[in-house]
């Protein structure tokens, strides 16, 4: 039912809003959430519960009404009491079956007993029907429906900045935004709620000065051009050095604060006693936010349960919008300070029950809140036998409160409890991190003000603004939280959890399983592990637990809290997505050729060329032939691309490299190894020399940054007289190879080609003819592919231009780009090992025959000590060819397939291909030194489990006396 | 001309708007490829000296940038790395002066782009951590940081009084930077526009 409109409500109720609910049609108006629209419709059931699927109404009306979440669309889990009302919404309560109304999963009720917290941990332990019950968990226990069809929705995240981020924009963050800003200071003040106010804005308790006061404090807030307002967001999480990511419907704004005041103040606690969860029953802000930002009576007639002046002003709340008031059961002996309100109730003719609780809520035949069992406290705090039933339609709770503390812990802040107000307050907070209102111990409104005045003040000073003003306030002078608002009942359902149906009695159960931990428990019962993270439940748990185990809630202490503050969905956590990737500049050749591509790191690599109407295989197998009888061309631009300059560069390659370079020609070219300090190959490539005192050299694709980072610290470190300059992508490179790569590049060159002016492994500095002019070029002769071939480096700015020059002049003989497949198989053949997958993080040199790489007479190089010791040990691997005989037909091992011995693992294959010019299969294993004899029989278990024997054979398998890079060949 | 023969990173996507919507396109957002434009780098402890020698200027302190005469800037991107981009007659010297000790020469292939416009400040809040609002311009800041995922180095100017930054990348990351902010951009309604745009 709606209440007449009021001012300072957040609906506009010239703006009707139609939507459906469980099959039904309703209307709401603009400014509402869904459950304050269905509440105004007199729904009282909006949800079921996780796992008894019991009927749930209004909790908080603050993000944490966990039993109302809803299915809208292809949105799981949409909030209703905090999700903003949609014309057009069709809604439905997840977590039922059969609908809402006849939720046939509410026969898990009757069954509770047999549901004892931590059954799952005890049964289902038979192995076979394990699937079977896995299955049938996983379907009760879903929330909403994920639909993986569902468009993508645009999430892109934002950085911001600001010299003060208050969060919270109640009372105290308000008063905290203004005192910052006065000195100067730029301010965010950030709130999860649609408008500013806080508290503030329901909290009236019939006084209009409170009103008034909230209404100048947002006009000067408003005035203030320092201080910008982002509403309808939520602080999600605490970050080093004040990152705090800000989230909201759309986005995630990543904000990066000079200093953070956390007000976010506190949450409202239920109290526990039998059947607390029936509609009807709500916490007293619920109740109150939904008749002052909502117009909507929240019940007809109340009981309102109450330990604190705040349970009194709602009393007077509710009586001022027309809701009648049964009576006020108070906790504790006396209202305190709450007197001059309980006067006025009196006066008003409502019945002020001192000294007493609820016993049990009843229930009408619908299952809704019908009453509430009264009785007395007794001296031990228990409720007497003496009982009286309350005739009511709702129960408001308002016995306490628990700081809104996770950033606060998340930020490091040392809490302590303090008795006086019955919570944890901060003890001890980082720099830069202030604290103030409800979630800093102080909550009567004035005194949350010039705390706010306080932190704010403090805030700015600390990040340059102004001088710190105000000190900490004396504690509050009454507690506004009971210590004990639990009753204990013989039949239960007196929930401490709402999210996971927790009763009083499943905490007695766990601690007497010896879960007495306030970690232990969280996991066994689990406790505050549902989607509301335990903001209604942590605080009577931490409770039951302290006195269940003779402790006091200091020592029980708190469980971990992580970010996020709410559930952050998917989208907004993934944001837009960026992935970076590099291209060489020959890439659109590449993709003109049919290029199929595959990424290496970073890098997008051809893998292979399609061929129109070919397999794949016969695709690479073209390219192999087409290198090994003609001429083919690849991209190697991924390469790492070194220099090292200086009179003590040829020093500081002998440092980092196994082989030497002191002794290395000007113009040569030589392999280089490199290790790391347990003597571990981690990177290959080659050296060429350019000068006496200038290298240029290669690393593998993936190694290139990690190895210009790595000899830029040693560099540093050594202060040796050279310097290093990581040309990786300032240099297009590609492979031209084949026993007819020298007739094509003879015709766009004047070098030299001869074996004996460019030698194998020998490096040129020339020009290359390309349309439109020439261009600089460093040549190596290389051999990695087994061929007579240049790789050839140009700026790659010109990359483009050589790769057409080179393919123009290739046609002649055919020549085809090749991918990384082909180049794999080439090298292959060749006995090449890769980096990365013919060794692996524990691989030494000596382990893959390159002992005649590493040069230990050498005076130093990484690795060298280790390599040292490892050498005088017998080697627990060797690699090793193997070869399957010509015209084998059977099964053929995978790469990482293993090599049995006696039932033992005896080695493993690192790669293995089909040699179109070896007519047989042929591969690279790691093999126990004693079968890596050549000629050996060797077993592989394939994947499948069969064995398949293969011959320890000798490498290279092509071309093994090198003829290949010779004149005569 | 060797410079003649030279390719843009991002020349094949770079598809501009059309001309008569460039300026609009420039007023909320303008992305612009300059990467053909000449550059040289070079660190070391000898480059100071080595480049007070070409009669070039150099920025006091790291991170700080200079116009040069004729055209162009020098900038200091570390105690003893700069990098010098302008037209080919200033660029051309450099890169074929003999190399002297303590100077290590580096080529810069970059990608290189001018972004600028009204909105300028959400892309890059969308993009990169750093808060360049409260950046003196005046100062000449130069910014060494991530964008996107990609190294960048930046320098933020004011062009026609909107706010703009040049960027540089490896040339690699170009094709991917040009069509991430791009895109960007075009949701900020702005498009690819040619640089002479920005004037």
């Amino acid at each position: 039912m709606r209440l007449p409109a009021s001012s300072g409500e957040w609906i506009d109720r010239s703006k009707p809003v139609e939507f459906s609910f469980e099959g039904r049609t309703f209307k709401g108006y603009a400014g509402d959430t869904v459950s304050s629209a269905l509440w105004g419709a007199d729904v009282r059931v909006l949800g079921r519960s996780f796992k008894y699927h019991r009927p749930r109404g209004v909790l908080s009306l603050a993000n944490h009404d966990t039993n109302a979440l809803h299915q809208w669309g292809d949105q799981p889990n949409v909030r209703a009491d905090v999700t903003p009302l949609v014309a057009g919404m069709t809604l439905t309560a997840v977590n039922t079956f059969g609908g809402l109304a006849d939720d046939k999963g509410r026969f898990l009720g009757k069954m509770a007993r047999f549901l004892p917290v931590g059954f799952y941990y005890k049964a289902f332990h038979t192995r076979k029907l394990f699937p079977m019950w896995e299955r049938m968990f996983r379907t009760m226990t879903g929330l909403g429906s994920v639909d993986l069809a569902s468009a993508q929705h645009t999430t892109p995240k934002a950085y911001d900045f600001c010299d003060v981020l208050v969060i919270g924009a109640g009372p105290s963050g308000l008063s905290a935004a203004l005192a910052a800003a006065a000195q100067g200071a730029d301010v965010v003040v950030v709130d999860e709620n649609a408008h500013a106010g806080g508290s503030a804005t329901y909290q009236i308790g019939n006084d209009t000065s409170r009103r008034r006061l909230l209404a100048e404090l947002l006009a000067k807030v408003a005035a203030d051009a320092c201080i910008r307002v982002v509403t309808a967001t939520y602080a999600a999480g605490y970050y080093k050095d004040h990152w705090i990511p800000l989230v909201s419907a759309d986005r995630m704004l990543k904000m990066r604060a000079g200093s953070v005041v956390v007000a976010s103040g506190a949450f409202e606690q239920p109290a526990v006693f039998r059947n607390n969860d029936l509609p009807g029953i709500m916490l007293a802000s619920a109740a109150q936010r939904l008749m002052y930002r909502y117009g909507v009576k929240p019940v007809s007639k109340a009981v309102v349960l109450v330990a604190n002046a705040d349970g009194y002003r709602a009393a007077l709340d509710l009586l001022a919008q027309g809701v009648s008031v049964a009576a006020v059961v108070d906790l504790r002996p006396a209202a305190g300070s709450a007197e001059p309100q309980a006067k006025l109730l009196r006066q008003a003719g409502i019945e002020i029950l001192p000294g007493s609780c609820i016993v049990e809520a009843l229930p009408g035949a619908d299952g809704l809140c019908a009453g509430a069992r009264i009785a007395t406290l007794q001296a031990d705090g228990s409720p007497s036998a003496q009982i009286r039933d309350i005739a009511c339609d709702g129960i408001l709770l308002s016995v306490g409160w628990a700081p809104a503390a996770n950033l606060l812990y998340q930020a490091g802040t040392r809490m302590r409890f303090d008795r006086a107000v019955e919570q944890f307050v901060p003890e001890a907070l980082p720099d830069g991190v202030f604290a103030c209102g409800r979630v800093n111990g102080v909550h009567e409104l004035e005194r949350r003000l010039a705390d706010g005045t306080r932190a704010g003040s403090h805030a700015a000073a600390s990040v340059g603004f102004g001088r710190a003003s105000g000190a900490a306030l004396p504690p509050e002078a009454e507690c506004p939280s009971h210590p004990w608002p639990i009753v204990d009942h013989p039949d239960g359902k007196n929930f401490v959890d709402f999210d996971e149906d927790l009763q009083f009695k499943d905490f007695r159960n766990a601690v007497q399983e010896g879960f007495d931990n306030i970690e232990l428990l969280k996991r066994f019962s689990t406790n505050g592990m549902g989607p509301s993270q335990g903001k209604h439940s942590n605080m009577n748990g931490l409770r039951i637990l302290a006195r269940l185990t003779g402790k006091e809630p200091q020592q029980v202490g708190t469980t971990t809290a992580r970010p996020f503050y709410h559930p952050v969905p998917m989208a907004i956590l993934a944001g837009r997505g960026f992935n970076p990737e590099r291209r060489t500049p020959l890439a659109s050749r590449h993709d003109a050729l049919g290029a199929r591509w595959m990424p290496a790191g970073a890098w997008q690599r051809p893998e292979f060329y399609q061929v129109a109407g070919k397999e794949r295989l016969a695709c690479i197998r073209e390219e192999v032939a087409a290198v090994r009888k003609g001429v083919g061309l690849i991209d190697v631009g991924t390469l790492g691309k070194l220099e090292v300059i200086g009179p003590q560069a040829a020093e500081f390659l002998e440092r980092v490299y196994t082989s030497n370079y002191a002794n290395l020609k000007v113009g040569m070219t030589r392999y280089a190894v490199m290790c790391d300090e347990s003597g571990v190959v981690i990177d290959d490539g080659v050296v060429a020399r350019l000068a006496e005192d200038h290298f240029y050299f290669t690393t593998t694709t993936s190694g290139a940054a990690t190895v210009y980072r790595e000899l830029s610290r040693l560099n540093t470190l050594w202060r040796l007289d050279c310097g290093i300059v990581n040309h990786t992508g300032a240099f297009a490179a590609m492979n031209l190879a084949g026993p007819k790569s020298r007739e094509v590049l003879a015709t766009l060159t004047g070098l030299d080609l001869s074996a004996a002016a460019f030698p194998y492994l020998a490096l040129r500095e020339g020009e290359v003819a390309v349309s439109g002019g020439k261009i600089p070029a460093r040549l190596m002769r290389v051999g990695f592919v087994g061929e007579w071939g240049y790789e050839i480096h140009v700026p790659a700015s010109m990359g483009g231009a050589l790769w057409d020059a080179l393919m123009t002049a290739g046609k002649a003989h055919a020549i085809r780009p090749f991918g990384v497949e082909a180049q794999r198989l080439l090298r292959l053949e060749k006995g090449h090992i890769i980096i990365g997958q013919d060794t692996d993080g524990l691989t030494t040199p000596l382990e893959v025959g390159m002992g005649w790489a590493v040069k230990m007479t050498k005076p130093f190089f990484i690795g060298q000590r280790s390599l040292a010791a490892i050498a005088k040990k017998p080697h627990k691997q060797q690699l090793a060819g193997i070869t399957f005989p010509v015209g084998y037909s059977g099964a053929v091992p995978l790469e990482c397939n293993l090599v049995i011995d006696g039932g033992d693992i005896a080695g493993r294959v690192t790669s293995i291909a089909f040699s179109p010019s070896l007519e047989r299969y042929i591969g690279l294993a790691f093999l126990r030194p004693d079968l890596a004899a050549i000629g050996t029989t060797v077993s592989i278990r394939l994947t499948d489990g069969a064995m398949v024997q293969a011959e320890v054979s000798a490498t290279p398998f092509y071309d093994p006396d090198n003829l290949k890079q010779k004149e005569a060949a | 001309m060797i410079s003649a023969l030279a390719v843009s990173p991002v020349a094949e996507i770079a598809t501009l708007l059309a001309p008569a919507d460039q300026p609009a396109a420039v007023a909320r957002l303008g992305l612009a490829d300059v990467s053909l434009t000449a550059r040289h780098g070079c660190k070391g402890p000898g480059t100071v000296a080595w480049l007070q020698g070409l009669g070039l200027p150099i920025p006091p302190q790291p991170n700080s940038w200079l116009p040069l005469d004729g055209g162009g800037r020098i900038a200091r991107l570390g105690f003893t790395e700069f990098l010098i981009e302008g037209p080919d007659a200033l660029i051309a010297p450099l890169v074929s002066a003999p190399r002297a000790a303590g100077v290590y020469p580096v080529l810069r292939q970059d990608a290189a782009l001018i972004l600028g416009g009204a909105r300028l400040d959400e892309l890059l809040r969308q993009t990169c951590n750093v808060n360049f609002r409260p950046l003196e311009l005046a100062a000449r800041p130069v910014v060494l940081t991530s964008m996107v995922g990609v190294g960048v180095t930046v320098i933020p100017e004011l062009r026609n009084g909107q706010p703009a930054v040049r960027i540089w990348c490896d040339g690699t990351y170009g094709h991917y930077l040009w069509e991430t902010l791009l895109g960007i951009a075009v949701e900020l309604g702005g498009g690819a526009v040619a640089p002479h745009s920005f004037n």
